[in-house]
């Protein structure tokens, strides 16, 4: 084995970490930015998928697409797609506090999954849709790889460069303002609805891209591939254990609970049959427990957002007292 | 003239910035005390201040002797001072007479002479009994709220704008149900918008203006200070 | 016509009720700890399971079994709000919400190691439903009825009647008010936990007994229970009672015009629609 061969499986990993980080910086911009709790990640990775998928993919009888664009293409559609799906949701929901974001969106994860599985004629129901372009798909299988990282990590780092950007400015501390105290927000005349909305839309659009960067990576997408325990909550972990508002924190929780995760899976691969079975649910209880034990000893993640003025990051709720 | 509530060089606020600067207020035996002054002042903060509800950072408030400074609200209500806030001051889903119910929520034993003393003040509650407190009208709702508050038996009764927004009747009308409750042995401490009306109705009167102390005396006498008058009741 | 109310009437009233049991226990943590309750339906898994393994284990019939899981579940209520929840309390809302997304897999998991992930059922065979004059309904049916009439008039007599009933109404009412008049805000927390938890335990229950027993079923009923409790308006319990009642009707009656699949979808299609237009829902209740 070669020393490339060698380093198969780091790259996979690596890849997937570039991937999720997208779908985190997303909701580091909703949650992070602006406190919004939006439980139904899956769903928007889900259309983010799907839509470069259809947009790229070769012609299949019987079912929408064939249209055969580019990559870049794709992607585009992609973000664009996921962002119309948020805007009427964020519309509706944003006007009242965030449980009912949370409830809806979870609504829109599992509606979206059902029509993944159902519409044939769009998304190849339990089959998928397969066969997608895939740069540098033509090289031999370890420098398709590590090219794919390249990729996806360039696009990360502009992503991220242009997420840093924005959050330091005035839009940014508008944000925070706004997540922190929206009434003294809303007294000082901001439109504190629209900048959420505006927060929940760009969010959307990050996931997007990150479920179109998913599927080329596998050239397929299926409905298994949009199972909310990863693509959601496992999410959410990375996100808070990093630390809500800060992108790099963010960054590393997503290194730190991905290496977890995979750890946890080849650990339960080890185990004879009859157990395994039973250890591949049991990380469902971790992934609940990790949640549980964040908010409780780490409710600003292991990097808080670095605030030179406040000390605590986040005040008592205000709506409660109304 | 033992004090059952004194005050003494409260700072605090409820974050990290101070709200109250410096306030400092008596409250008499039997007595009704007025604070008046701008919006914002920091007079309900100085009501909410008793009620444990505010980080008292400096400055001491004694009752009956007692230091209650950082109490509990539910501590400081079975001490013998009852509340009535400014805003959402009663039970608006329950009914007249559920309100009460709740305001004697920490009574033990029998407290039906409690109901009667409370309709006795307010009659036109009595016909209400059964009716959504909610649904009542500025006046009546007052009456709710201040009933609730009565339903202990308080040593102390805070009453923060308990006017606001009533007609003048109405406002004449509290005012009396007022003194009628200090005549059964209460003292009063409450928050007023209309400074001429209730001055003059008061025992004593404080004026607190940016979070300190500015005048304090008589009511009488406050109105009559020419600087007093031109700087808070509009000259 | 009677064929229409045996095959969608009766099944949409039964799995309305099933909604609106859940949907209660829903909308009282809303109203009484303002936030979402996000394990409610895991949470009526575990009891359908304790009762499960009470028949199964300790041989008990299954209604008997049932008033078993009932203490037990809402003790596992209580013990989840004591150890996830109680550090909360003086922290924004939203984040309770997430811990209790957090709960949710943590009971799913449980259920999942200790029953594994495929269906059972309470009872072996099928039962025939009885017929009175062409209406059929089965007597789990019936019973299940029943316990919904039995469940509401008790809440609704303990919430009106009792001292510490209509403390959970101030609560719900007016939270800092509540505490100016000395009530407990832990006790009754306490105490709506153990309501909540005995009602996870009967939803789940007859969730079992009317369909089947599997570790998703909780998860699967939790938007629909949402969009009763919403529709009814937060803070209702007539509300969630008639909220849940309809939901279970208009998805039953949903299959008519769109594919079965999306079922589901059209529990969640009016909960958009409530927020959207009338957002305190059918009897005006809160906005949390
Ligand atoms: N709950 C609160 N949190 C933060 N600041 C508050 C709060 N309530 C009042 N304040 C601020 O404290 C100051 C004094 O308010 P208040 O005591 O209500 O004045 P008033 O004399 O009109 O009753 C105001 O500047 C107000 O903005
Ligand atoms: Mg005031």
């Amino acid at each position: 084995m070669g020393f490339l061969e060698a380093l198969n499986y780091p790259i996979y990993v690596a890849i997937f970490i570039c991937v999720y980080s997208f779908l985190a910086i997303g909701l580091n911009v909703q949650w992070g930015y602006a406190g919004l709790f939006n439980a139904g990640v899956a769903g928007f990775f889900a259309v983010g998928a799907y839509t470069s998928a259809i947009l790229t993919s070769p012609d299949v009888p019987g079912r929408l697409g064939g249209f055969g664009l580019p990559f870049i293409a794709g992607v585009a559609g992609a973000m664009l797609l996921s962002a119309l799906v948020a805007l009427p949701i964020g519309k509706i929901c944003l006007r009242f506090r965030g449980d009912y974001l949370a409830i809806v969106t979870i609504g829109v994860a599992e509606a979206i999954r059902i029509f993944a599985r159902s519409e044939e004629w769009i998304t190849g129901s339990s089959r998928g849709i397969q066969n997608l372009p895939r740069p540098f798909g033509d090289l031999p299988y370890v420098y398709s790889q590590l090219a794919y990282l390249a990729l996806v990590a360039a696009i990360l780092l502009v992503v991220y460069l242009l997420v840093e950007r924005q959050s330091a400015s005035p839009w940014g501390r508008m944000m925070r303002a706004i997540r922190d105290n929206e009434v003294a927000a809303m007294a000082m005349g901001k439109d504190v609805p629209f900048r959420r909305l505006q927060a929940f839309v760009f969010g959307a659009a990050l996931m997007g891209l990150g479920g179109a960067l998913y599927a080329h990576l596998g050239r397929s997408i299926t409905p298994e591939a949009i199972d909310p325990m990863i693509a959601s909550f496992l999410i959410w972990i990375m996100v808070i254990l990093g630390g809500s508002g800060n992108n790099r924190g963010v960054l590393a929780g997503v290194t730190i609970v991905w290496i977890i995760w995979t750890a946890s899976e080849f650990v339960t691969d080890q185990l004879p049959m009859e157990y395994a079975l039973q250890a591949k649910y049991g990380r469902i209880f971790l992934i609940g427990l990790m949640l549980q034990l964040v908010l409780r000893f780490r409710p600003n993640g292991i990097f808080p957002e670095f605030r030179p003025t406040q000390k605590d990051s986040r005040k008592p709720d205000k709506s409660d007292k109304a | 003239m033992n004090a059952p509530l004194q005050m003494a060089n409260l700072r605090g606020g409820y974050g990290d910035a101070d709200v109250l600067f410096d306030v400092s207020i008596d409250l008499g035996d039997r007595e009704i005390v007025v604070i008046v002054g701008p919006n914002g002042a920091g007079k309900s903060t100085a009501m909410k201040a008793i009620f444990g509800l505010l980080k008292v950072r400096d400055g001491s408030i004694v009752f009956d002797g007692q230091d209650i400074t950082g109490w509990s609200p539910d501590r400081v209500v079975q001490a013998g001072i009852s509340y009535v806030p400014q805003v959402s001051n009663i039970f608006s889903e329950m009914t007249v007479h559920e309100n009460l119910e709740m305001g004697a929520f920490l009574r033990k034993g029998n407290f039906s002479s409690a109901y009667e003393r409370v309709y006795q003040l307010f009659p036109d509650l009595k016909n209400k009994r059964k009716a959504i407190a909610g649904s009542l009208s500025g006046g009546q709702r007052q009456m709710v709220a201040m009933g609730r508050a009565l339903m202990l038996q308080p040593r102390v009764l805070l009453l923060d704008e308990p006017t606001a927004g009533l007609s003048p009747k109405y406002m004449e009308q509290i005012f009396q149900i007022s003194r009628d409750v200090r005549d059964t042995g209460v003292s009063i401490l409450l928050v007023e918008q209309h400074a001429k009306q209730a001055l003059a109705f008061a025992d004593r009167g404080y004026v607190l203006a940016a979070g300190r102390n500015r005048f304090e005396g008589k009511g009488s006498e406050l109105l009559a200070d020419r600087a007093m008058a031109e700087m808070f009741l509009g000259g | 016509m009677l064929d229409f109310i045996n095959f969608y009437v009766v099944p949409g009233i039964v799995t309305g009720s099933i909604y609106a049991f859940a949907a209660i226990g829903i909308t009282l943590v809303f109203s009484i700890m303002r936030h979402a309750h996000l394990a409610h339906g895991d949470m009526a898994t575990m009891g359908a399971y304790i009762a499960l393994a009470a028949s199964t284990m300790l041989g008990l019939p299954v209604y008997f079994a049932l008033l078993l899981a009932i203490p037990l579940t809402a003790a596992l209520a209580v013990g989840t709000d004591k150890l996830f929840y109680e550090h909360l309390r003086k922290k924004p809302k939203i984040l309770t919400t997430m811990s209790t997304l957090g709960t949710a897999l943590m009971l799913r998991s449980i259920v999942q190691v200790v029953w594994g992930v495929g269906t059972t059922s309470y009872a072996k065979g099928i039962t025939r439903p009885n017929d009175w004059f062409g209406l059929k309904i089965k007597t789990n049916e019936l019973i299940t009825l029943l316990a919904l009439a039995v469940v509401v008039l008790g809440l609704a007599a303990f919430l009106n009647r009792t001292r510490w009933g209509k403390a959970m109404r101030a609560m719900s009412d007016n939270r800092d008010l509540a505490l100016l008049c000395g009530i407990d805000n832990a006790r009754v927390i306490t105490l709506t936990w153990l309501i909540v938890g005995g009602l996870c335990a009967i939803s789940g229950f007859f969730l079992g007994i009317n369909t089947e027993i599997k570790s998703m079923m909780g998860w699967n009923i939790i938007l629909p229970a949402f969009a009763g409790a919403i529709l009814g308006g937060i803070g209702r319990i007539e509300g969630a009672l008639v909220g849940g009642l309809m939901i279970g009707l208009v998805e039953e009656l949903s299959v008519l015009f769109i594919p079965t699949e999306y079922k589901a979808v059209s529990a969640f299609a009016i909960l958009l629609l409530v927020l959207l237009v009338r957002p305190r829902g059918l009897f005006n209740g809160k906005i949390i």
